[in-house]
């Protein structure tokens, strides 16, 4: 019961889409992979459901070679981040679809299609057709189409990221539920993001890809908290983490020639050099007592504030969980949390962690 | 001031309007006239300023023995040919331009764009230009003066349009809809047929009313590729001139003619107005 | 430059009928000269019929429209100094960079070198000197953009320019960018800048004073934390921040708020209250936890317990309703159960949905 990819690699033009892509997904599990723009998510996802070719590399699930199987025979879903449905079709009929496809007839076939409506909230909605839907609406058509037939592989493809902030943050707690109280124990369910929090929210294994390479895969806490190297840093946490060019010296790290502190605890058993330093944005906070930076803007996101500061050549962005205003050009002083300090070395790999490595 | 808007708006249409079907009126007032009310001077209205004659439309049905032009064979013949060369055309052309819209095809420098070009570029050169290969062609086949050497060569004219037309309406629909389709297990007709081709009517609509109308219209190649044996209806209808003008009958057949096209108009635009289905889709 | 005032306007696209159907009901409110404006709200809030109105392509159908103190509600757009930006770029193709922010100079008969001084002068602060013999073709979409908005800031007498969905084709990425620059041309120019848009996170980022609508009328003007804090309808308190406000229904008797089966302390004075339409609402950001009962707690089962990485969201329960607490993700819940307090000072009520102040 699980899909295994081996070498999967696949460059059309002068860019891979996918460099060497070995992963194995178990049965009953739910994976995030997450990345940039671009960095090859839509194409892993395209080459589970068959929809890709590759140059090399193979896919087996059930022990079965699945390169060989056609896209139609294979038991998969999939859910794009556009809005994908029949538009010749209504409601009822969009989601039926897949199960006439399957010769399933009445009463079954009505059954099955009226408790996906239910599941998705589109109870009332079934003769309409799909222009006369919003975008949520929309995307609530296609994920019940995906969980109607059961299949045993469900692909999401950014599925919530062409949707109104709001609307995003609805969707996200009630796809998680239907995916808690739907999901069968013998079906995989992978899950591409751009968005570290909707990652996190999701809580089931992260594979972080970035130009078509995997950089790290594990439990969303373990690839949070230990990020193997600065790229996956970057891509797991947003505001991305603030990375400094430093120096340890006689037990102090300096940062530039105003910014330096004792070597905190965690990091006692560091050498003397110069490194990469990782702090998250919410691991700063507003200090009287602290550094001086500029504003250079304050944006708001949600509940939170992102504040861009500055301080000569140095930019960092930090995080505060309200939402508070500032004027640009302000001068505040701010602080780091020390014990959350993350030390890279020079080629960006992760040194140490202020959370365990195991 | 809205008013006159209105009123100016109004006198517009109505102007353009006579201007269409004045043509028409004529050729039906002429249709009624014999010898003398043609060459009486122009008159307009029946019973009032000439007398009506049914010898006009007689002669459209009388055996040639009898001295008249039965353009009854040539007719069926012409929406035969139509027809059967339109609707292959569209099930050839679309079948190429969904292959056009989905694949990528490369050979060399030449391109999905270019063979699309390719196959419209059949319909810029001057028909005269394919008059001749087209005459050796047909001979050699032995399908001179035959419906079938007509409707290949009809086939020939028309898919291109088909092509043409149906490339960019399938360009419109996204591709993830078909591989949705391939997803919830069609294999890949299943989701031409079940999927493309609903949500690509309206093209489809328009390239069978452009190939009606340029099959119906065509008189250059049906008259060096027929003789005797076969007749279409626009040769036909030139056949009636002789050296006294018949006016009457020349204007009677146009209006035959032109009917069925007529009938084929009001229907598609029934359609084109109700299934408006290309707003379906982003 | 200008302060432009709106004295009851109202507006009904529907004129004639008895019962007129407002897009925008009739208001009052001031657009301070140099303020920097967001208009936020969902699709069909009115907020585009606000914009149209300022522009002057909708004449109201009620009230005055004022331009330092001079009523201008039935003159046209060209004669009323309105620069606009639209969501995508309108820039001449066939033109330099240079010629595309000139023209509205040219177009009115500027002397030369007052135009050119102008117009260098402009692309300096929009970056785009650089590019200023280029043909405006090749740009960047970001870059299209500015020249948009350039055309409005070339004229020293616009009173205001106004932004439909500005940031709509703009990369992300470069959307930080040009927030940012919005704010520094305000800053430097003095403009009034008029954004509409129905991005929360953009309307808060980019604006000094926030002008929230809602089905054809104004619910709430103020700054970002003041929406963010004391929202004035339970729309806005469902509009801004994520997660939304939780809010319940709840009850008032003897001087205190009735919560389910919990009695909390409130700062209002009840006599203002009349109905029995009541809810509370609080920001999960504002509630603390506590192992112990303490003033104003409530005692609940915690169901969830989610990281998000930067925090944690909790989602507790009492009397089947459900309340989301954000902790900080240092913050270690192992019991099943926890008290709540919801401090009187951070407790929002509202009466028919309406803020009570």
């Amino acid at each position: 019961m699980e899909l295994v990819t081996d070498n999967l690699t696949f460059k059309p033009e002068n860019e891979y889409f996918l460099n060497q892509v070995s992963l194995e997904f178990q049965a009953g599990k739910l994976y995030t992979i997450l990345g940039r723009t671009l960095s090859g998510k839509t194409s892993l996802l395209k080459t589970i459901a068959g929809l890709q070719p590759i140059d090399s590399g193979s896919i087996t699930f059930e022990g079965k070679d699945f390169g060989s199987i056609q896209v139609w025979k294979r038991n998969v879903a999939m859910v794009y981040q556009q809005f994908i449905n029949y538009p010749h079709l209504n409601v009822f009929d969009n989601i039926a679809f897949p199960l006439k496809q399957r010769k399933i007839k009445p009463p079954e076939l009505v059954n099955k299609v009226s408790s996906a409506i239910r599941k998705v909230g589109l109870d009332g909605f079934e003769k309409r057709k799909i222009h006369e839907l919003s975008g949520g609406q929309q995307q609530r058509v296609a994920l019940a189409r995906s969980l109607v037939k059961k299949a045993k592989i469900l692909l999401l493809d950014e599925p919530l990221v062409n949707l109104d902030y709001k609307l995003r943050e609805d969707l996200r707690d009630e796809f998680k539920n239907i995916f808690s109280s739907d999901f069968s124990t013998n079906s995989i369910l992978i899950y591409s993001s751009t968005d570290p929090l909707e990652a996190m929210q999701l809580n089931g294994d992260i594979i972080v890809i970035d130009e078509g390479r995997i950089l790290q895969s594990g439990i969303a806490k373990d690839v949070f908290e230990n990020p193997s190297n600065i790229r996956v840093s970057e891509v797991t946490n947003d505001p991305a983490m603030n990375i400094f060019n430093g120096t340890i010296e006689s037990n102090k790290i300096f940062l530039n020639e105003n910014i330096r502190f004792d070597v905190p605890v965690h990091l006692k058993a560091i050498q003397a050099g110069s490194y990469h330093f990782g702090i998250r944005a919410s691991d700063m906070f507003l200090d009287t007592k602290g550094f001086d930076f500029n504003v250079e803007i304050a944006e708001i996101s949600g509940s939170e504030t992102y504040l861009h500061l500055n301080q000569d050549e140095l930019n960092v962005v930090l995080l505060l969980e309200e939402v508070k205003n500032f004027n640009d050009q302000d001068n505040i002083k701010i602080n780091f949390n020390l014990k959350k300090l993350y030390v890279f070395d020079e080629k960006g790999d992760l040194l140490f962690s202020p959370f365990n490595m195991n | 001031m809205k008013s006159i808007y209105f009123t100016l708006k109004y006198f517009a249409i109505t102007l353009w309007s006579m201007f269409v079907i004045a043509p028409f009126l004529w050729a039906l007032s002429t249709s009624f006239k014999d010898f003398n009310s043609v060459t009486g001077g122009a008159t307009y209205i029946p019973w009032l300023q000439f007398e009506p004659s049914l010898e006009g439309w007689k002669v459209l049905v009388r055996s040639p023995a009898k001295g008249g032009v039965d353009i009854i064979e040539p007719y069926f013949n012409s929406i035969f040919v139509t027809c059967t060369a339109s609707l292959i055309s569209i099930m050839l052309g679309t079948l190429a331009a969904y292959a056009l819209s989905r694949f990528t095809f490369k050979a060399g420098i030449i391109k999905n764009n270019d063979i699309t070009f390719f196959f419209i570029s059949q319909r810029i050169m001057p028909p005269i230009v394919l008059s001749i290969p087209f005459f050796l062609m047909l001979g050699f086949l032995g399908l001179l003066d035959s419906l079938f050497g007509l409707i290949l060569v009809y086939i020939v004219l028309l898919m291109p349009i088909a092509v043409w037309i149906m490339v960019d309406f399938f360009n419109k629909v996204p591709k993830e809809i078909d591989e949705t389709a391939l997803i919830d297990g069609c294999n890949p007709y299943q989701a031409f047929i079940k999927v493309v081709i609903p949500n690509s009517i309206p093209g489809l609509i328009v390239a069978v009313l452009f190939c009606i109308i340029f099959g119906w219209i065509d008189f250059f190649f049906a008259f060096i590729l027929t003789f005797t044996e076969v007749q279409l209806l626009p040769v036909k209808i030139v056949a009636l001139n002789s050296s006294v003008t018949p006016w009457w009958s020349l204007s009677a057949s146009a209006l035959v003619s032109v009917a069925p096209l007529v009938v084929v108009a009001f229907i598609v635009e029934r359609y084109l107005s109700k299934g408006n289905l290309s707003g379906a889709l982003k | 430059m200008a302060k432009i005032e709106f004295k009851n306007v109202g507006h009904s696209y529907d004129q004639t009928a008895k019962h007129p159907v407002y897009a925008l009901k009739p208001f009052s409110l001031s657009w301070e000269d140099g303020g920097r404006y967001a208009l936020l709200g969902p699709s069909g809030c009115g907020k585009t019929t606000m914009l149209n109105i300022i522009s002057g392509l909708i004449t109201p159908s009620e009230g005055n429209v004022f331009f330092n103190d001079q009523n201008i509600t039935s003159v046209k757009t060209e004669q009323r100094n309105i620069a606009q930006v639209f969501q995508f770029p309108v820039i001449y193709n066939t033109m330099s960079v240079y010629d595309n922010l000139a023209f509205p100079l040219k177009c009115r008969k500027f002397s030369e070198s007052h135009i050119r001084k102008k117009v260098n002068e402009v692309a300096e602060i929009l970056n785009l000197s650089s590019v200023i013999d280029s043909g405006a073709k090749r740009l960047t979409a970001d870059q299209k953009q500015l020249i948009s908005l350039g055309r409005g800031l070339v004229r020293e007498d616009v009173a205001a320019v106004l932004m439909d969905e500005p940031l709509t084709v703009i990369d992300p990425d470069l959307k930080f960018k040009l927030r940012r620059k919005l704010k520094e041309i305000n800053s430097k120019y003095k403009t009034t800048l008029i954004y509409v848009t129905h991005d929360q996170n953009e309307a808060m980022t980019f604006a000094e004073k926030i002008i929230v609508m809602d089905s054809g009328q104004i619910v709430q003007r103020g700054s970002s934390k003041e929406l963010f804090e004391r929202p004035s309808t339970t729309f806005v308190a469902y509009f801004i921040g994520s997660p939304a406000m939780n809010i319940f229904n709840c009850s008032i008797a003897n001087n205190e708020l009735i919560l389910g089966k919990f009695k909390l302390k409130i700062d209002k004075n009840p006599d203002q209250i009349t109905s029995n339409d009541l809810k509370v609402g609080i920001r999960s950001e504002f509630i603390d936890l506590s192992d112990k009962p303490k003033e104003n707690s409530i005692h609940v089962k915690i169901k969830s317990n989610e990281d998000f990485g930067n925090y944690k969201l909790l989602t507790c329960e009492f009397d089947n309703l459900e309340i989301k607490v954000k902790i900080k993700r240092e913050q270690n819940v192992t019991s099943e159960t926890t008290y709540l307090i919801l401090s009187k000072n951070r407790l929002c009520l509202y009466e028919k949905e309406k803020l009570i102040n």
